[in-house]
């Protein structure tokens, strides 16, 4: 009687200790990118990412299936699509989030409030905030959330294949005084460009070649007789438009003069490749590559 | 004694013209890009007489961005500007304007629609944004016709107001709508709906003064009409006019009127309300004289505000919009606050 009591209790007791190892090893604590520090039961295994970029960050890692949930702008990989949507952004809707059972959901500075935060903590859910504005800044990116879903290798080795793309690129170009007028929004809505602090400007720059509009900001409406005047030897559009885009710029009255317009070199990238913090910025920079270098697909450099 | 004129004399019309041309010259001449004022005299001499312009004038930021904004700002303001006029004459109520009536909401929704699910003309890329708040436009005065028709067949002022104001609520929640399905395109309905002239050419121009010699001539001829509505209805009806035929002709030309700007230029608010308070400072409450000062007064403050756009930030281009807004609130109170004080 007495040795099966010992025996259950040391048995308790074993249970107890191995839980207390397991309960440690996979506590994981990262500071997120708004320096909130952010304690998470591991291993991960039920996440939402509220931003496309974190999204394909997630995917790029390979945490696909530890997806739960994505917030409704969430397009790429195109096999995300099959996921539960959420709403993000000023709509993010908590009931959603819940219902879904996540532990942890990513969201960016655009998607939350101090209150969501704090409610999701309530309720169990942590939180991790993401805000990246430069290469850098998604780099720091994906090895939070390598830290996070334990893919901490993944992350370094994703890193360092970002860091070797567009080192190579910039191997591949002479630095030159050429520019190129990068167009977010067109003309007909009011001309709008961007300037320092956004990718379009650091992507031109490994592509040896200056921004048009390095004086300004983040994203600007500018005016159209500056484009003009600046005379871009490349326009890229980044408006997202569709196949008659390039037409449209072609064809608009007083533009005729610039070298851009002159040589055709007008180009319609992949808006989100371009504007997204993510792993995507490297095709973004080949393809902006090939534009300006005239290079056929075969003789690109692999991503 | 001296007599008041009952229209404008010459010598009013000169002074208004020669305003409007200074204001113009200045618009063209001063812009985001310093281009010295001796090529752009040339530029435009030159283009005027068919003369060959010489090498190394931007002859382009001149006559094809600059020439064709300032033209179209100044229509749009002109009729903008008018139609707030007639409206308040016509429903004696000062805080009426072009919105009054729903159809420039009816526009907007319209270009929402053109927007959201992706409406296009085949070989244009922005045309059905155009092509469907003109639609749209005409769409909302027949809906807003039959609407008063239904309730109020004598088209009581209070009847017109109310049927508008219910209508421009309708077509917001409808943009509303739409926009909580397609947020992909909140971006270009905000930037739309904030309004821009800086992508207008000498097209849009040739819709425009069209509209506005057509719809203007219109209600210009209907000075008289209105200003006995100004006293009130029955008088009017007691010095012989068809109160029911006046008042739907009038809300028509503006409405079309309205269609037109709203189509072209997105919405552009506060001219339409402020601009004609401004006018009946100068002219007095007689629409003879108020109606083409309303419209000398609405071109070049929309003018003036347009600059400041293109000039403040640059080479960053604020939205004509908020200028007007901000300008225009400021402005309202100003006058609002004197009057009162006056009393």
């Amino acid at each position: 009687m007495s040795r099966k009591l010992v025996s259950l209790f040391l048995a308790l007791l074993m249970m107890f200790s191995m839980a207390t190892v397991v309960a440690e090893s996979s506590t994981i604590t990262v500071t997120d990118m708004f320096g909130r520090e952010v304690t998470i039961e591991g291993p991960v295994t039920r996440i939402i990412a509220l931003e496309p970029s974190d999204c394909e960050m997630l995917c790029a890692l390979g945490c696909e299936d530890a997806l739960v949930g994505r917030g409704k702008y969430c397009d790429y990989p195109a096999s995300v699509l099959e996921l539960p949507a959420v709403q993000s952004g000023a709509n993010t809707n908590l009931e959603e989030i819940l219902a879904l059972n996540p532990q942890v959901v990513v969201m960016s500075d655009m998607a939350h409030t101090t209150e969501q935060v704090e409610l999701l903590e309530q309720n169990g859910i942590r939180v991790i905030g993401t805000d990246a504005n430069s290469i850098e800044e998604v780099y720091a990116n994906i090895r939070l959330l390598g830290m996070v879903m334990g893919k901490e290798a993944e992350a370094e080795a994703l890193v360092a294949r970002m860091q070797q793309t567009f080192a190579d690129v910039a191997a591949m170009c002479e630095q030159t005084d050429k520019t190129i007028y990068f167009e977010v929004m067109p003309l007909e809505w009011g001309l709008w460009s961007a300037g320092t602090g956004t990718f379009m400007h650091e992507l031109a720059e490994i592509c040896g070649m200056k921004n048009a509009f390095a004086d300004i900001e983040g994203w600007q409406q500018v005016s159209q007789e500056q484009v003009i005047e600046r005379n871009p030897d490349y326009i890229v559009l980044v408006t997202g438009m569709g196949e008659t885009a390039v037409d449209e710029v072609m064809g608009r009255a007083g533009w005729e003069g610039i070298t851009a317009i002159q040589n055709g070199d007008v180009y319609n990238a992949d808006s989100y490749a371009m504007t997204r913090p993510a792993p995507r910025l490297m095709e973004a920079v080949i393809d902006l590559y090939n534009f300006l270098y005239g290079i056929v697909e075969e003789e690109a450099p692999a991503a | 004694m001296k007599k008041i004129s009952d229209r404008f004399t010459w010598r009013t019309y000169v002074l208004f013209v020669a305003a409007l041309i200074g204001t113009m010259l200045l618009c063209i001449c001063v812009g985001s890009v310093s281009i010295p004022l001796g090529d752009t005299v040339t530029a435009m001499w030159n283009s005027l007489w068919g003369l060959e312009i010489p090498a190394g004038i931007s002859k382009s930021i001149i006559l094809n961005v600059r020439l064709p904004r300032v033209i179209n700002v100044a229509l749009v303001g002109a009729a903008l500007s008018l139609c707030g006029a007639a409206m308040q004459g016509l429903l004696r109520n000062p805080l009426a304007d072009d919105s009054t009536l729903g159809v420039s909401s009816g526009a907007s929704l319209g270009a929402v629609i053109a927007l959201a699910f992706g409406v296009t003309i085949p070989g244009t890329t922005y045309g059905g944004t155009m092509i469907m708040a003109m639609g749209f436009a005409f769409l909302s005065l027949i809906m807003i016709l039959s609407l008063a028709y239904v309730l109020d067949r004598s088209l009581s002022t209070n009847s017109i107001i109310l049927i508008g104001v219910i209508f421009s609520m309708f077509a917001s929640s409808v943009i509303n709508l739409i926009v909580t399905f397609a947020e992909e395109h909140i971006k270009s309905i905000t930037f739309w709906t904030m309004g821009s002239l800086s992508g207008t050419n000498f097209g849009h121009s040739r819709i425009l003064a069209l509209a506005l010699l057509l719809c203007g001539g219109v209600i210009l001829r209907y000075s008289r009409e209105l200003n006995a509505f100004a006293i009130g209805e029955d008088n009017a009806r007691h010095i012989g006019v068809n109160v029911r035929r006046v008042k739907m002709i009038i809300l028509i030309t503006v409405s079309v009127l309205i269609g037109v700007c709203v189509s072209i230029s997105g919405t552009i608010s506060f001219v339409g309300l402020v601009m004609p308070h401004m006018a009946r400072m100068i002219t007095g409450p007689n629409h003879k004289r108020l109606l083409p000062a309303s419209m000398f007064s609405g071109a070049i403050f929309l003018l003036l505000a347009d600059l400041v756009a293109r000039t403040l930030l640059r080479p960053i281009e604020l939205s004509i919009g908020v200028v007007t807004s901000l300008v225009g609130a400021v402005a309202f109170i100003t006058i609002f606050y004197r009057t009162r004080k006056a009393r």
